[in-house]
């Protein structure tokens, strides 16, 4: 509880890390009508994949330098030694940025999407696969930062992004399926079950990847 | 006895002088296999009903698609070899077979874009086969390019082997792609399992072309871990034995 606490300050005072990526998900989505001539029907066209794909880039830009600044001051070393499990407290630190960054960002996702196609059960169903698409992009990021801890975020998205490629398969799927009308609960069970084998797994590699950066 | 062969084959030095050994054979064994078995397909099948000529790319298409995910596979095995028995070999093993295994993949993904538009009418579809293929392309990119950012090597196949591991996620959603979702890519000819759907004329040699190219492949990893071996042990007295 006492880690939860600090990690929660310790992100909430760096204004930039936790604001930046919900501007730069805001900005995508308010770039997005700018660029095709804004009729209704041509804004809902595309609408759902320049989401996914605002989430994407708002959860890479969210994992930027979560290990970086920890890794620079030695706080990640003192961290290694401490009495609780490191898996743990890598996964508290994911969960933290999840609720300061993807808890808003899916917020405004049924926001626009409301605003786009003015559907309010549809703009409902987007939130459970907002929130589930990008605690799952959070920790493949995650993944890739720690594995190119102190070389940069460019590397570590290029490593990550291929395993991101079939949540965005199966999250374009669900639209389909919920826009036509046919069973698409087999899409959030996909991806929950996805999301639970990756909370646990996730941060128990990451803690030992980055033991690797460490020795 | 097992473990004293593990551990005298997991030797750098042991490896290096035994495969030293075999490679000519294989090399030799392999080509006279695959260009047999090229000019058997080529010339001597007769044409798809269906496909006509076109079908005569499996001939590459298949070996390189099998090859692909198999060298992954045998590296994800490396890494964890590696993890958990700290073997050197099998590290050097990991980042010899990431640049072949992202030539057989580049081989298996142009062989089905070319195969594709004349039985498609498309070069290129996203569908789940494809597209998961694609990925572990750039999965192999992705393994060389992280390795190469690091200059302290045991750094570099520590991290490089936790990504190996992590990547095989892909492997099965390549395999059951074509079961899982509907796709244009017709599902596996021949299976472990069920009798081969493909005419005994067309299957014979697809097996040879497989044998062949994967012992061609086998020729690609060795020269490439005798490269890394040479480069990673060049202090080692024994090396200058060797060199």
């Amino acid at each position: 509880m006492k880690y939860l606490g600090l990690e929660l300050l310790k992100l909430r005072k760096k204004t930039r890390s936790w604001l930046g990526p919900i501007l730069v998900f805001w900005l995508i989505m308010i770039a997005y009508p700018l660029t095709i001539e804004a009729s209704q029907e041509n804004l809902e066209i595309g609408f759902f994949s320049v989401l996914w794909i605002a989430i994407l880039l708002s959860m890479m830009f969210a994992t930027e330098d979560i290990f970086t600044e920890d890794y620079n001051d030695g706080t990640l070393e003192q961290t290694l030694i401490n009495d609780t499990s490191f898996a743990y407290q890598v996964a508290l630190k994911v969960m933290i940025h999840w609720l300061l960054i993807g808890i808003p960002i899916s917020l405004l996702s049924f926001i626009f999407s409301l605003g786009t196609n003015g559907n309010l059960s549809l703009s409902l169903l987007i939130l459970p696969f907002a929130m589930m698409s990008s605690y799952i992009f959070l920790n493949l990021f995650v993944l890739g930062n720690a594995l190119s801890l102190n070389k940069g975020s460019v590397l570590g998205a290029i490593i990550t992004l291929p395993m991101a490629l079939p949540v965005l398969i199966v999250l374009g799927k669900s639209i389909t399926a919920i826009q036509l009308e046919i069973n698409y609960s087999g899409f959030i069970f996909l991806l929950l079950g996805s999301l639970s084998i990756i909370i646990v797994s996730v941060p128990i590699v990451v803690s030992y990847i980055i033991k690797a950066h460490l020795e | 006895m097992i473990k004293k062969f593990i551990h005298q084959f997991a030797s750098p030095k042991t490896y290096l002088f035994q495969v030293e050994r075999a490679y000519k054979f294989i090399l030799f064994f392999s080509l006279v296999v695959y260009i047999v078995s090229l000019i058997w397909g080529l010339f001597f099948t007769q044409e798809d009903f269906i496909q006509g000529n076109s079908f005569r790319i499996i001939y590459l298409h298949v070996p390189a698609s099998f090859l692909s995910q198999s060298l992954y596979v045998s590296m994800a095995l490396a890494s964890f070899v590696y993890i958990v028995w700290r073997v050197k070999l099998a590290a050097y093993l990991v980042i010899s077979i990431a640049p072949i295994g992202a030539l057989t993949t580049f081989i298996a993904l142009t062989s089905g874009s070319i195969w594709g538009i004349p039985t498609w009418g498309t070069w290129w579809q996203w569908d789940a086969r494809i597209t998961s293929t694609l990925i572990l392309f750039i999965m192999y990119l992705g393994l060389i390019s992280l390795h190469s950012s690091f200059s302290n090597y045991e750094k570099a196949d520590k991290l490089l082997s936790w990504l190996a591991i992590v990547g095989a996620i892909n492997i099965p959603i390549i395999k059951k792609s074509v079961d899982w979702w509907s796709t244009l890519h017709q599902p596996a000819s021949i299976t472990l399992t069920d009798k081969p759907s493909i005419d005994p004329s067309m299957l014979y040699p697809l097996i040879g072309s497989m044998i062949g190219f994967f012992g061609i492949i086998i020729c690609l990893v060795i020269i490439s871990s005798k490269y890394q071996i040479l480069i990673r042990e060049k202090n080692k007295s024994w090396i200058k034995e060797y060199v």
